[in-house]
């Protein structure tokens, strides 16, 4: 019992150690391909390299040898051509061009797979979306151990295509982002665009007894494009999409067992789901982070309006003219409770007083409304009244260091082109 | 009447309505291209897999219309989470639509395998949409794919000027005042539908083929876009009913990759004898 316990242990171990590599070398290429907009070239060379296989496989190939890998970096090559030919040739815009190209190439494959089933080791629905669950039964004997021949070829692959991303990163990284440049500094350009083709074609062909020719699109682009939303350099994207890789690899394959579904297939929804979760909670740019920080804006901006209306409310009073600030907003008196409970005001609704922390922020804020009002004065030929607006909106957003700069340039003055006094910078 | 020629009569009316599904493909497809929108629906094709087997899931019953309108739940669903993407994130068009195809074929692989691996009545038929099959539809199933068909080029017909006019020349409709953004939507959601009803045909995979190839062999004829839209819509008929021959004919042979195939030997043969046509949009 325990021995057989520990035999199905290590098959579900090789399993996910091929998904892990084999998506590993796809997300590396895919960084690549998303940075350089090509994803849908990533799509199409999926698909494309079916007939590739099966005529190499009728040819006597092993899958995952070396005849099919060269074969399907063939047919790789070959979509590309077409599809370039049929833009020049026949005047199609790309899309549509690949769109012929690939749709044609995979129908031709799937009617091979057909027609030769009796014959060779594929079958239609291993073509579509892989048999992972099938990889450790096929092994081969490795220094005294038994090894699935899908790992032997998987890792081979991406040990390649890292030796190659090492070895040429600098090329890409110039092709990638400045072509023309690339081009001037005597990068031979084409060479490495096809060097991208040729890898997507080799990572595309380690993953397809794994994954299957149509979800090897989800391995190429999905952990590159989480990656992207998460960080901003090219090295540490590809890092992280190899992690997201990795990680979609063993949590699809587990959850797969546990539901007993397909393992690409749930690889391909767990990848889904970590690029969902990075779109909401990427630190930068995710979209709870955004809403967060506009949420965190509109509080300081209306926090600000009402130790500024409180400022001058007291500025009118000094001047006999009264005048008790009040909220006009639920917004507004939640903002004018919370300053006064952390010190900010002092008196009751209806009867607001600065605190001298209070009379700070606030003589700020009004300080940086004015000085603006006095430099658009000075350098526009806006009229007295369209002064308050931009004034009110920039208040918010001027630090010490450009008010110092204002005042150095319109001079320090007692007043604003309304008349009333600029406070002095208290900060 | 149960056969003509010794060809059922089942087998018939199910020709005649794939037929039709071939014409309108062809018809809307080719609008599409001329909009430079021709992967538009792609992966909105490949999402239709999660809505049909969800439809099983929910109804427990294999109707083609249930499956069918559980597609286009989920392809209209897909087009809306791209407009997310779009809209809330930094990824580019092209990876959103590769993030869409790819995890919504998954998820479709995902649910089509747990229903096959729990042995569900009927499910293991579902597995046809990946491919088109088009043996197992009923002369009703064709009805409706026919009549879907029809209602979408009576569409395009009420519509054509303004549809070739934004597909030419989208900047110029917007100065007449007319609502482009409109007019790409409908666009889009009628290429969605097409994918949909050439769904049992072509399959969830290559049905994209049937508003791609088509239109581009037709364009290698004519440069009139009322000319091109009917020539496409015929080639995609001859294309279609030759899947259907074909896949009655050889065992085990899907229907979509043998559409596929004959409508890229008809494009390969138009650019090969079409005259005087060589470059330009």
């Amino acid at each position: 019992m325990n021995a057989w316990l520990s035999e199905q242990a290590a098959m579900h171990a090789w399993a996910i150690a091929t998904a892990a590599v084999v998506s590993s070398g796809c997300a590396l290429v895919g960084t690549l391909l998303v940075v350089r907009r090509m994803s849908l070239l990533g799509d199409a060379i999926s698909h494309a390299v079916l007939p590739g296989i099966v005529v190499a496989v009728l040819a006597g190939g092993r899958p995952g040898g070396m005849l099919v890998l060269v074969a399907a970096v063939v047919t790789a090559l070959l979509t590309v051509w077409l599809t370039q030919a049929l833009k020049s040739r026949a005047g199609l815009a790309e899309d549509a061009a690949a769109g012929v190209v690939f749709t044609t190439l995979f129908a031709a494959g799937v009617v091979l797979v057909t027609a030769a089933a009796a014959r060779i080791d594929l079958d239609p629905s291993c073509v579509l979306h892989g048999i992972l669950e099938l990889v450790p039964f096929d092994t081969v004997r490795l220094g005294g151990f038994e090894v699935p021949r899908a790992f032997v070829t998987a890792a081979a692959v991406f040990g390649l295509l890292l030796a190659a991303a090492i070895l040429t990163w600098k090329e890409q990284l110039a092709t990638a982002f400045d072509p023309a440049a690339a081009r001037a500094a005597g990068i031979p350009v084409g060479l490495v665009t096809t060097g991208l083709l040729a890898a997507t074609a080799l990572a595309t062909v380690a993953s397809f007894e794994a994954v299957g020719a149509i979800l090897v699109v989800a391995m190429l682009v999905v952990p590159a494009a989480t990656a992207e939303l998460l960080v901003h350099r090219l090295p540490w994207m590809a890092l992280v999409a190899v992690i997201v890789a990795v990680f979609a690899a063993c949590a699809g394959y587990l959850a797969a067992w546990w539901f007993n579904t397909s393992a690409a297939g749930m690889m391909a929804v767990v990848l889904g789901l970590e690029y969902f979760a990075a779109a909401v909670l990427a630190p930068s740019d995710g979209v709870l982070s955004r809403a967060v920080a506009r949420l965190w804006l509109a509080w300081r901006v209306t926090c600000e309006d009402c130790l500024a209306a409180v400022w001058r409310s007291e500025e009118l009073a000094a001047d006999g003219r009264a005048e008790a600030p009040t909220a006009v907003s639920l917004w507004q008196s939640v903002a004018f409770r919370w300053l006064a409970a952390s010190g900010q005001l002092v008196g009751a609704q209806g009867a607001w007083r600065l605190s001298t922390r209070g009379r700070v922020e606030a003589e700020t804020v009004v300080r940086s409304h004015r000085l603006w009002e006095a430099w658009l004065g000075r350098h526009t030929e806006l009229p007295l009244d369209h002064l308050h607006p931009p004034a009110e909106w920039i208040e918010h957003h001027l630090g010490a260091t450009v008010r110092k700069r204002i005042e150095a340039e319109v001079g320090v003055q007692e007043s604003d082109p309304h008349g009333r006094s600029i406070p002095p910078e208290r900060k | 009447m149960t056969s003509l020629a010794g060809i059922p009569y089942n087998t018939l009316v199910v020709a005649a309505g794939v037929a039709a599904v071939g014409f309108a493909a062809g018809v809307i497809g080719s609008l599409g291209v001329l909009r430079k929108r021709a992967l538009a629906g792609d992966a909105a094709a490949h999402a239709t897999l999660v809505g049909v087997a969800a439809a099983f899931l929910v109804t427990g019953r294999r109707d083609l219309p249930v499956l069918l309108l559980g597609a286009l739940v989920a392809a209209v669903a897909s087009l809306g989470v791209l407009v997310l993407i779009r809209r809330f994130t930094r990824t580019r068009d092209d990876a959103a639509t590769a993030i869409v195809l790819g995890v919504s074929f998954g998820l479709g692989i995902t649910l089509l395998s747990g229903i096959t691996a729990r042995g569900i009545p009927g499910g293991g038929g579902l597995e046809q949409f990946l491919l088109g099959h088009t043996a197992a539809l009923t002369a009703a199933d064709a009805g409706l794919l026919a009549a879907v068909s029809a209602a979408a080029v009576l569409l395009v017909w009420l519509g054509l000027k303004e549809a070739v006019l934004v597909a030419f020349d989208p900047d110029f409709a917007a100065a007449l005042g007319w609502p482009v953004t409109v007019i790409d939507y409908a666009l889009v959601a009628l290429v969605a539908v097409m994918v949909v009803v050439g769904l049992p045909a072509a399959g969830a995979v290559l049905v994209t083929a049937l508003v791609v190839i088509p239109p581009v062999a037709a364009r290698q004829w004519t440069d009139r876009a009322g000319t091109m839209l009917l020539l496409a819509g015929l080639i995609g008929l001859v294309s279609a009913v030759a899947g259907v021959a074909a896949s009655a004919v050889v065992p085990r042979l899907a229907t979509g990759p043998t559409i596929v195939l004959m409508a890229a030997a008809i494009f390969a043969l138009s650019l090969l004898l079409a005259p005087g046509r060589r470059r330009g949009a």
